[in-house]
């Protein structure tokens, strides 16, 4: 505890040398150091770490069932920045591998009833393997032909996923309902209890997908801070030029994208946990859409900046359609009896939300992280701010 | 769970009569017809491309907007259809020009990434606002094309279909005129080729952006007609079918308006040769292997040739 | 570089935080809401119910592809308990219903999302749109003790204990269609083939005819699949035209049944179409078509012609539709709303009769009816407990007529094949 009051005692505190200035590399690329020079990073962490304790006590299950799922989409777009942000390839076939992850949880856990370590470690694996034979086109095709190349993964996917009966369901769909959710005396589907205390299936699975992505944000930072992100982001910024310095093209482009398809299927067989029940049309193009879209307004190329576009598209989303009802809008949205106006609510939320996303690029056109990084430096250059 | 009837024996299977040339020949004319449906969707794609290096989803939207732009001209208002087809595109290009001007304007000199996500707010506005005002059921366009037929070398033609070729043919010309010798088509040429370089030469980089997105919405209003002609086939869904043409505006090469009519031609012969062939000569790969069959043409064609058949080459240097 | 170190607090907060937490928070007791059974006296509060308005939940796209379905359906819904609120003063007379809707958009996480919304504050679901949401959400409702109306007529709802279907299922629609077409409709000797959707609900209507071809012993000419948003159909028409297919059974959505049979109609073939009840839709009435359509389509589905007033219950939902939602085109997916309706409403008369609105008491209720009737808009279904339960099995013939309100005019009321009763509906 001593670190922590520590932390918040340095952060408004600015004595001694300029707290921003990095003397050597090591200590560029350092997650964490002392308080002093990085105090805003100190207060994210605190504050995160908080909120991840509090919140399942303070939210209702509903509320805990949608920030699970901002926190699915947010492993699943952890690694789709490696890709995109990082190596500079831009893919719309995320959701092939989101859907490769979920069916893998519904083959073993759901009708083999395997336990949860091992269909999830499966999931892993699978999306890993798959990612690595798909990666291999990303060294001939560049651009925009990869996005629609990548795209037409997802159109295969879904053909695979109506068609292999036996693994999939088919049309139909598959229920994960059998599926084991246990770790060692940890049960996250009936609830976990901690002590005396018994926990809903949301808060313990909020819990759990917020610990899960805790992980996987740590072990991106740590991919991209080493040798193979210095790599990856040289080949983002110039790919010749990253070839001719050395770089091994093939071995990066090709591990980017496994370890992309890896996060994404782990994100996938989570998402059939949380949802108990995939079927094929939830692989598709929407999905696709859906975490690219994630990956822009959090930023590309920063993992934190994932996190948070997660959080803002669907738990925006969320928030927009919570608060369409109120009377203010009432002109507008048509009701089941027929009055008021042009849109049904449904329709407005769409609207809403469309113009959300460019109100925010129009004022903030490099994403979430950008934002952030805007506001740090505002208090730091405080009272000089501009 | 899918629960039904022990009681289905199974029944015997169907026999398949053998695929005659007339079928051939028929399912060949179909497939260009399709395609040029699809080459009017990406030459809107293709536009867009050029002027400003991004691909444009929203166009998909501007494709059902301009379906609906003709309804409301030749239905409610009750104008000639093809009057009706000339306000649409009209309308359309206002509305491209209006879009450019409150978003687009504003993104010049952003990432890729940025705009394209731009492109996906409007898509989403664009594509609510149109389905709540003229509802979600499905309409009949008015168009006096009906279910008429003639006889063309043996082959029985639908005039939806000539028509849409037909609208596929002048558009292209139409492109192909405006970039060979008007000041703004060469300015755009340039601009897509360097657009630096271009702004440097004194090239208005904006009125291309602008007028590139006007012609996306002339295109977007001739593409939703062609797909919206018929009984009943104007509905919220038009749109989605210009996001299944995405293998006809690669194949052709992202940045050639020839390349992206040649693409749509080839995949709807490949869609729909594969529709004809695969239930009955190849059935184990899977029923609607149509909707996949194009994709599997366009990345073949891309590990050879990895800028589209007549895309430009995209010079490298360290 | 010693990265590890920054780790120790942060686990001791961990720990420091979770100790925090397992005294703070808990596991909501959720059976607190049962109450006191006064049966037969005034029910007490539960979720959804304050004593005074009863709330039940709607999830159903009001936006995007399938809004189509979906507003018509939620309208019919509201048409029917604006009827009840105003005329009867509510279920029993007393309590007023009021419809929570939610808006899917399709996609079964938003669904699922939504649901979990609402469910503390409604009694039932009168509307659930979408079988992959319905399926999305089975065992959440087995968990949470909830009843839901599922909208579609999907064959694996029978026998679910929380979930309250209503009509004949698409393979009854099949049956009968074919049966009459064969028996009465002077296609004897026909060669049967189908053009369906590649998915589930085009695979029920295929299972349909394939039991009444096995019944009959016939065998089937050719079967044609399509993807939902089919461009063009030459493939599939010239393939049952070079099978000579004499009638096609139709399994689509209306978008794809005027492509499909626009195409057919160039291509001059006309064999007899015949299609299920998601096929139609009014529009084709003014469309190029309908000429077409009129001399070789028949619309397989359940109850009287729609605009019949001779039929009481047909009269009544026109008046209401009048009355309460006067803006409302006649479609055949806001009847479906409305008869959802009227089945939760006389579940809702029992459980208050009952004097228990919890959901415990919504599902006893609901097994203790024997029958389900909708004043001859539908057939009657044999209720009870899930293993009990009976959809009806009659279909109604009807042909195309444009002056006819939605462009149907009755041909046989009520056809039932005679094996149509064998057919099973499993677990």
């Amino acid at each position: 505890m001593a670190a922590v009051t520590h932390a918040l005692t340095h952060v408004f505190r600015r004595t001694g040398p300029a707290p921003g200035l990095v003397l050597a590399y090591a200590d560029e690329v350092k997650l964490l150091r002392s308080p002093r020079h990085t105090p805003w990073r100190w207060v994210l962490v605190v504050g995160c770490a908080l909120a991840y304790l509090w919140l399942p006590t303070y939210l209702g299950d509903p509320g805990l069932r949608v920030l699970s799922l901002c926190g699915i989409f947010a492993l699943g777009t952890i690694g789709l920045n490696l890709l995109t942000g990082y190596t500079g390839q831009i893919s719309l076939g995320h959701a092939f591998f989101v859907g490769a992850g979920a069916y893998t949880a519904a083959y073993f856990g759901g009708q083999r009833g395997w336990p949860m370590p091992v269909y999830l470690g499966l999931a892993v694996l699978v999306g890993f393997v798959v990612g690595g034979v798909i990666g291999p086109f990303a060294l001939r095709l560049r651009g925009h032909y990869l996005v629609v190349v990548t795209l037409g993964l997802v159109f295969l996917g879904e053909h695979l996923w109506n068609n292999w009966d036996s693994v999939t369901g088919g049309g139909n769909g598959i229920s994960l309902g059998s599926a084991p959710m246990t770790v060692g005396p940890l049960d996250f589907k009936e609830g976990i209890e901690l002590g005396a205390e018994a926990y809903t299936f949301d808060q313990s699975f909020f819990w759990l997908v917020w610990a899960l992505v805790a992980v996987g944000a740590l072990l991106a930072k740590n991919l991209v801070r080493s040798r193979a992100g210095r790599a990856m982001q040289a080949i983002r910024d110039r790919d010749l030029s990253a070839e001719v310095i050395g770089v091994d093209l093939a071995r990066y482009k090709v591990g980017a994208f496994a370890w992309s398809s890896a996060y994404a299927a782990l994100a996938g067989a989570l998402y059939g946990l949380l949802q108990q029940y995939v079927n094929p049309t939830e692989f598709g193009l929407f999905l696709a859409i859906t975490y690219v879209a994630m990956v822009i307004i959090g930023g590309l190329g920063t993992i934190f900046g994932s996190v948070l576009g997660a959080l803002f598209v669907w738990g925006g989303r969320s928030l927009i359609e919570q608060n369409s009802g109120r009377a203010i809008f009432d002109p507008l949205i048509t009701t089941s009896s027929g009055e008021g106006g042009l849109f049904t609510i449904g329709e407005f939320n769409a609207v809403l939300f469309g113009v959300a996303i460019v109100l925010f690029l129009l004022f903030e056109p490099r994403g979430l992280a950008a934002f952030w990084l805007r506001v740090k430096t505002w208090f730091l250059t405080w009272p000089f701010s501009y | 769970m899918t629960a039904v009837a022990a009681a289905v024996a199974p029944v015997p299977a169907p026999m398949l009569a053998a695929v005659t040339g007339d079928d051939l020949l028929q399912t060949g004319f179909s497939g260009v017809a399709v395609g040029c449906k699809y080459a009017l969707i990406a030459l809107g794609f293709s536009i867009v491309f050029k002027a400003t290096g991004v691909i444009n989803f929203a166009q998909a939207s501007l494709v059902l907007l301009g379906g609906y732009l003709t309804y409301q001209f030749t239905q409610t208002w009750e104008l000639n259809f093809y009057l009706s087809v000339l306000l649409a595109m009209a309308a359309g290009a206002l509305i491209g020009i209006l879009v450019e001007a409150l978003v687009l304007k504003r993104l010049v000199g952003e990432q890729p990434a940025t705009v394209i996500m731009a492109t996906i707010g409007v898509l989403f506005v664009l594509d609510n606002v149109t389905t709540a005002v003229w509802g979600p059921t499905n309409r009949n366009l008015g168009d006096p094309w009906g279910v008429r037929t003639r006889e063309l070398l043996g082959v029985t033609v639908a005039d939806r279909d000539v028509w849409s070729i037909g609208f596929a043919a002048v558009a292209v010309a139409g492109f192909f005129l405006f970039f060979r010798y008007s000041p703004l088509g060469l300015a755009m040429r340039a601009a897509a080729f360097d657009p630096e370089a271009a702004m440097a030469q004194g090239i208005p980089a904006r009125r291309v952006s602008r007028v590139a997105w006007a012609i996306a919405g002339v295109v977007g209003a001739l593409a939703g007609t062609t797909l919206a002609a018929g009984a009943g086939q104007l509905s919220p869904a038009t749109g989605s079918l210009a996001l299944v043409a995405f293998p006809a505006i690669i194949l052709g090469g992202l940045d050639s308006p020839l390349g992206a009519v040649i693409g749509g031609v080839i995949i709807g012969v490949v869609q729909q040769y594969t529709a004809l062939l695969a239930p009955e000569y190849f059935d184990w790969v899977g029923e609607s292997f149509e909707r996949v069959s194009p994709y599997l043409v366009m990345i073949v064609i891309l590990l050879i040739r990895p800028y589209g058949l007549f895309g430009t080459r995209e010079v490298r240097r360290v | 570089m010693t990265r590890q170190r920054w780790l120790r607090p942060l686990a001791l907060l961990v720990a420091a935080g979770f100790v925090a937490a397992a005294c703070g928070g808990g596991r909501d007791d959720e059976d607190d809401s049962s109450g006191d059974e006064g049966a037969g006296g005034e029910p007490a509060e539960a979720p959804g119910f304050d004593g005074e308005t009863i709330r039940l939940g709607v999830v159903t796209p009001t936006s995007g592809r399938v809004a189509v379905i979906g507003e018509p359906l939620t309208n019919g819904n509201q048409a029917y308990w604006d009827y009840v609120n105003e005329e009867e003063g509510g279920v029993a007379g007393r309590y007023p219903v009021e419809l929570v809707v939610e808006d899917s958009a399709y996609d079964p996480p938003t669904a699922v999302q939504k649901y979990n919304q609402i469910k503390g504050d409604v009694v039932m679901f009168n509307q659930l749109l979408g079988t992959p949401v319905v399926n999305a959400l089975l065992e959440q409702l087995e968990a949470d003790n909830i009843v839901a109306a599922p909208a579609s007529l999907d064959s694996f709802w029978v026998r679910e204990q929380n979930l309250l279907p209503i009509g004949a299922p698409y393979q009854i629609q099949a049956i009968n269609g074919l049966d009459w077409y064969v028996t009465e409709g002077g296609g004897e000797g026909d060669a049967i083939c189908t053009l369906r959707q590649d998915d589930p609900y085009g695979e029920a209507g295929q299972e349909g005819i394939d039991f009444a071809l096995e019944q009959l012993d016939l065998g089937l000419t050719a079967e044609a699949t399509f993807p939902v948003g089919n461009p063009d159909f030459t493939t599939q028409i010239t393939q049952l035209q070079r099978a000579g297919c004499d009638m096609v059974w139709l399994v689509s959505t209306p978008t794809d049944t005027g492509s499909a049979l626009g195409k057919a109609a160039e291509l001059g073939y006309a064999p007899q179409w015949m299609g299920q009840s998601p096929t139609w839709i009014g529009a084709f009435v003014d469309s190029p078509l309908i000429s077409y359509l009129e001399e070789n389509f028949i619309w397989v589905s359940e109850g009287p012609e729609y605009g019949d007033d001779s039929v009481p219950g047909m009269a009544e939902l026109l008046r209401i539709q009048e009355t309460y939602a006067p803006d409302q085109e006649p479609d055949v997916y806001f009847n479906f709303g409305y008869l959802e309706s009227r089945a939760v409403h006389q579940v809702l008369e029992v459980a208050v009769e009952n004097g228990d609105l919890s959901r415990e008491g919504i599902i006893e209720a609901m097994n203790s009816i024997d029958e389900l009737t909708f004043d001859g808009l539908f057939g009657d279904y044999a209720w009870g407990a899930p293993e009990d339960r009976d959809p009806p099995r009659a279909s109604s013939i009807f042909r195309v007529n444009p002056d006819r309100p939605i462009g149907l005019e009755l041909v046989v009321a009520e056809h039932e094949a005679p094996y149509a009763a064998d057919f099973e509906f499993t677990d």
